[in-house]
């Protein structure tokens, strides 16, 4: 097992087959946020939410896309198999912590965003060596760096004084999120012989 | 990779040195990692002492909590980590924020200390510091860590320092910018949203206490370590000179020796705090020089020292 990917290849490029697997893991993760945030949106009449929803909407949209024109894609049957399992994980569940189920999954998609934008850090995997401007070293250094503004709203809201009543249980949402998320990162991680640092 | 359990989080933990004897326990700054006391580590562990060095929740290789960080926690794990000392006399050193839950931790539990550095810390947030946390904060949520760690670099080491390694910085960036994120580094810093001053409670701490500052300590300046040294009846304040407040990783040598004479003199009860002023020297293992009696050690300017 490898701290980083690679080895890369003599012009300092990733292995088709590993950004092909990463690429997929986000584009499936970063889809799935997208398509809870469209649904969010049409429910949200505050203006201030409405906005940052819309915004998230479209930088989770813009990861998407970025992967897609980004990575060199081949193919991986594997992903038959995969594919299924992240995106059942993804799926909105209302806590059984909350005893309000609308505000239920409104917390759990935000947990799951907390947990998809603060555990996975896709930059941290690159090697030094990996040229500054290869289009696949850009799009996860852009993703990363947008995940750390784009959480900012999952923690206002996790954090709002509304939901401090619910803390304990909220944390709890959070933790379990964030458990799941680093478990299904790490094992695509350790399918393509990598082992994080964090 | 040893950990000591936290409710329901681990605590990453290294203990070197031999089986029993004195032991000094490091508590890392806010971007710190345990690794970085390797030198401390070397240096103490070769005269007979133990050294115990952790992550704190939220950093490097302890669990990072999702949304919560409380400083009582931090306590708490700091505790876990002394108790694995068992009877031994134990010398606490925490720098910065770790200087804060050192301190914290000899408030309640001093009687298990044998002494105490206190090193680029502070008992209460100045108007300053409040507006620099808040300002760091607000570069780590914007700019993310690598820019937390632009704002930090010139702030917390000499040019003496950073001349030489300019062309280097992003390497030395780079095991900071790997072991940090972003989210437990915001929870770390959203600490101290609701913190108290500890003033009051600092005279409870009848220790020997050592006070470390850096000459041109700009984010915590001599008027927060000042407090310490007024409040904490048997302290020395001992000004290192040319130092920043990360003088910890510019002056390893330098502060190593202060901390292992600091831990012989308490040992061989020659140690008498007296709230005293001293000048470092330049050199380790040079002897301390007292502060020029009649002048103002608050100042930068040698001015007539004005009672207070």
């Amino acid at each position: 097992m490898s701290r980083f990917l690679g080895p890369v290849d003599t012009m300092g490029c990733v292995p088709p087959r590993q950004q092909t697997r990463v690429a997929a893991f986000l584009m499936s993760c970063h889809g799935a946020l997208a398509r809870q945030l469209a649904v969010a949106l049409i429910w949200e009449r505050r203006p201030a939410w409405h906005m940052e929803l819309n915004t998230q909407l479209y930088r989770e949209a813009e990861t998407v896309t970025l992967l897609l024109r980004a990575t060199s894609w081949v193919p991986d049957p594997e992903l038959l198999f995969l594919l299924p399992t992240w995106e059942t994980a993804w799926q909105a569940t209302p806590p059984a912590e909350i005893g309000d189920r609308t505000q239920g999954l409104a917390i759990d998609a935000a947990a799951l965003g907390h947990a998809v934008h603060s555990m996975i850090r896709p930059a941290g995997l690159l090697p030094e060596q990996v040229p500054l401007h290869d289009p696949f070293a850009l799009a996860l250094r852009r993703i990363e760096f947008e995940s750390g503004r784009v959480m900012q709203a999952q923690i206002l809201f996790l954090k709002s004084t509304d939901l401090l009543p619910l803390r304990e249980q909220v944390t709890s949402v959070v933790e379990s999120r964030h458990r799941l998320v680093r478990k299904l990162w790490r094992e695509m991680l350790a399918g393509i012989g990598v082992e994080p640092c964090n | 990779m040893p950990f000591l359990t936290l409710s329901s989080y681990r605590i990453r933990y290294e203990l070197d040195g031999p089986q029993h004897g004195p032991a000094y326990v490091f508590v890392n700054g806010l971007t710190q990692y345990a690794e970085l006391w390797s030198a401390y580590r070397d240096a103490l562990v070769e005269k007979g002492f133990r050294v115990a060095t952790f992550d704190l929740l939220g950093q490097g290789a302890s669990d990072k909590p999702g949304l919560f960080i409380s400083q009582d926690d931090q306590v708490a794990a700091l505790g876990l980590v002394i108790d694995v000392l068992g009877d031994d006399p134990v010398f606490l050193c925490g720098i910065s924020f770790g200087g804060v839950i050192a301190l914290r931790y000899a408030v309640t539990h001093g009687s298990r200390l044998a002494g105490l550095a206190a090193m680029s810390t502070f008992a209460e947030l100045s108007p300053q510091l409040l507006l620099l946390g808040n300002a760091l904060r607000a570069g780590l949520i914007h700019g993310g860590t690598s820019y937390l760690q632009d704002l930090l670099l010139p702030m917390n080491l000499s040019d003496a320092w950073l001349g030489p390694q300019l062309g280097n910085l992003d390497t030395i960036k780079r095991q900071g910018w790997l072991t940090n994120d972003v989210y437990a580094l915001q929870n770390l810093m959203e600490s101290f949203l609701d913190f108290k001053p500890l003033t009051a409670q600092l005279p409870s701490i009848k220790i020997p206490t050592l006070i470390l500052n850096g000459e041109f300590d700009f984010l915590t300046p001599r008027t927060l370590h000042e407090t310490l040294r007024l409040q904490i009846p048997d302290s020395a304040l001992v000004i290192i000179p040319r130092a920043f407040h990360a003088f910890t990783l510019e002056k390893p040598a330098l502060t190593a020796a202060l901390l292992l004479r600091f831990a012989e003199d308490v040992l061989s009860k020659k140690w008498k705090g007296n709230r005293s002023v001293w000048i470092a020297p330049e050199t380790a293992g040079d002897p301390l020089i007292p502060f020029p009696e009649g002048h103002d050690h608050l100042r930068a300017i040698p001015a007539p020292e004005v009672h207070r």
